[in-house]
């Protein structure tokens, strides 16, 4: 049996592969594209855009968990003209699909975006970050599932490009959230954002990221966190799921399918090995060579599967 | 602006030495061939602690000298990751992401060198220092430590060379001149002098101060700072220090791609100084 790892997201985007970066691990790809052949992934998510520049959070932004690390990054990046006009002119030439990631405080600011973003070509898709854990507001719209609904239902009438909704772990019930955004027209979801972590400063008795002194923790020590959300949006929607957190090897990687998803993205280990997602695509192909499946959502277990599906 | 990463490459060479230096700083060389033929001096790399996920992140390292195929580092086990590196052998396998980062500029006028080095912040010297020899510029080592154990030996700045004078002070007076190595700064500068720094930042900030504070203008002062990293590539933005004026209007830029090595003017001093000391995992 041929092995064909390409996947639909919908709204005809279908990725070569289903191994993306994930955002806010890659930048715009002009920095990995030196160090890899970003052509070799499926897609690559960008940095968290948003409507202005943000200059980001004051340091330390980042600090060292068992197995994983926090983040208090503060969504820097140069804004959303800034990513239509300079840098989506060269997104053609990473070789994989590019997919924006978007990140507001309303659904206003989103609109706003993926209407300048439109406007550009070499952008494959949107990633409506509604989690972000280090800004106010992002939280409060992926913890409520008619504000995350509101926010893709605006998005998803303004846009004919695929919409992916980022979902929040931080939350209680994710497939209701996931269920929301999917009767509010998103093309796919991906599960998930980063856990609120702390960290702790013995000396000096205090949280070592700034401000209320939380982030978004990720890496591996977050897999088995991140598997059981998949597995629980797997069960709430139709739509591709794309599976991340913690995700450094094969193996991981096909946990993730084993537990519902379409698609994974490699975040955290991209900093420990930048060929990280290289690696895994190869192995994705090597792995369904070797067990006769001819698509990686194949290894799906039963249980995970929606009802009339 | 996006950094240039090219001649940046991951590998992986046996160890060569892992050298106690006394006080509990280790030197620490393997044969990676691509940095030592390629690190400029003040460059690092991002090296690997083991093979599991903890510690997960890699560790940056200025690169320290480096001798046909081999490159050297230099480090204190004071973190997981670090006692990882202190406890490795000759043989065991070494993985090094490099060489990463912007190094010290040495294409300036050809005057004298002062180089400024508190505690670890001795590592990127000897490397700097061969290379500033080679044009045949005279270079003075202010070698501060807050004692006579954590001082790096002297003569690895020099390796026996005439034109490298080091100048040894430890906070308690145990070798050397009693004081801070800053202290020093206004007895050794002259103007025009071409001034590098690598220590702690709260040092560097004293430094920027000493140099105000003397009246001698250098013709080059430059700083390799450090911050806690996530990636050392320049994707994460987790390495923010703050400076007067950055690329794209930014209020920070990044220790690993904007620097670490930065001029001095460059850099917002009391801004950094307000920041939480960098804590030591």
């Amino acid at each position: 049996m041929t092995v064909d790892l390409g996947v639909d997201l919908g709204r005809g985007l279908r990725l070569a592969n289903p191994v993306g970066l994930a955002s806010g691990t890659a930048g715009f790809g002009f920095e990995l594209e030196q160090l890899i052949h970003l052509g070799t992934v499926g897609a690559l998510y960008t940095k968290g855009t948003t409507r202005d520049p943000r200059a980001g959070n004051p340091p330390p932004r980042v600090a060292e968990t068992p197995g994983g690390m926090l983040n208090s990054i503060g969504l820097q990046n140069p804004g959303v003209e800034h990513v239509a006009r300079e840098y989506a002119p060269h997104f053609d030439r990473m070789g994989c699909a590019v997919i924006v990631n978007i990140a507001g405080a309303d659904a206003d600011d989103y609109v706003h975006c993926v209407r300048v973003l439109d406007h550009a070509a070499g952008i494959d898709g949107y990633e409506l970050n509604i989690s972000c854990p280090n800004i106010a507001h992002g939280l409060d719209l992926g913890r409520d599932p008619h504000a995350a609904a509101r926010v893709t239902a605006a998005v998803r009438a303004v846009t004919e490009r695929c919409v992916v909704v980022k979902l929040s772990p931080n939350v209680t019930d994710i497939g209701a959230v996931a269920a929301a955004v999917e009767s509010a027209g998103a093309d796919a979801v991906s599960a998930v954002n980063t856990f609120l972590g702390m960290k702790i400063d013995r000396r000096s008795r205090r949280p070592i990221l700034p401000g209320a002194g939380v982030g978004g923790l990720s890496g591996p020590a977050i897999k088995p966190l991140a598997l059981a959300a998949v597995a629980a949006v797997r069960r709430a929607v139709r739509i591709p799921v794309i599976g991340v957190g913690g995700i450094t090897d094969t193996d991981d990687a096909l946990d993730f399918f084993v537990a519902g998803a379409d698609a994974i993205q490699v975040g955290t280990a991209t900093f420990v090995d930048p060929s990280a997602s290289i690696r895994i695509v190869a192995g994705l192909t090597d792995h369904l060579a070797r067990t006769g499946l001819s698509h990686p959502p194949d290894l799906r277990w039963h249980h995970v599967e929606i009802a009339g599906c | 602006m996006t950094a240039s990463l090219a001649g940046v490459v991951d590998e992986r060479g046996e160890v060569v030495a892992v050298e106690a230096l006394g006080g509990g700083m280790v030197e620490i060389s393997a044969r990676l061939p691509h940095i030592a033929a390629t690190a400029r001096p003040g460059q690092f790399a991002q090296i690997r602690c083991g093979s599991g996920f903890h510690p997960l992140l890699r560790r940056p390292f200025s690169v320290a000298w480096t001798e046909d195929d081999v490159a050297a580092f230099v480090l204190a086990p004071v973190g997981a990751g670090t006692r990882i590196l202190a406890s490795m052998r000759p043989g065991d396998s070494l993985n090094a992401l490099g060489p990463l980062g912007a190094g010290f500029t040495v294409d300036g006028e050809p005057t004298a060198a002062l180089c400024v080095a508190g505690g670890l912040g001795c590592a990127p010297f000897p490397l700097l220092i061969r290379v500033l020899r080679r044009q045949g510029r005279p270079v003075t080592v202010l070698n501060g430590a807050a004692t006579a154990g954590l001082l790096y030996p002297p003569e690895r700045f020099s390796r026996g060379d005439g034109g490298v004078t080091v100048v040894a002070l430890t906070a308690d007076g145990s070798r050397g001149m009693r004081g801070l190595v800053t202290e020093a700064v206004a007895g050794n500068l002259s103007a025009g002098m071409a001034v590098y720094g690598c220590g702690p930042n709260p040092m560097l900030a004293a430094l920027a101060a000493a140099i105000d504070a003397c009246g001698a203008a250098p013709g080059l002062a430059e700083v390799s700072l450090e911050a806690p990293m996530g990636c050392g590539f320049g994707t994460c933005l987790g390495c923010a220090l703050p400076v007067h004026s950055a690329a794209d209007g930014a209020a920070w830029a990044l220790c690993c791609t904007d620097g670490p090595v930065m001029p001095m003017a460059t850099v917002a001093w009391e801004q950094l100084m307000n920041l939480p000391a960098p804590h030591v995992a």
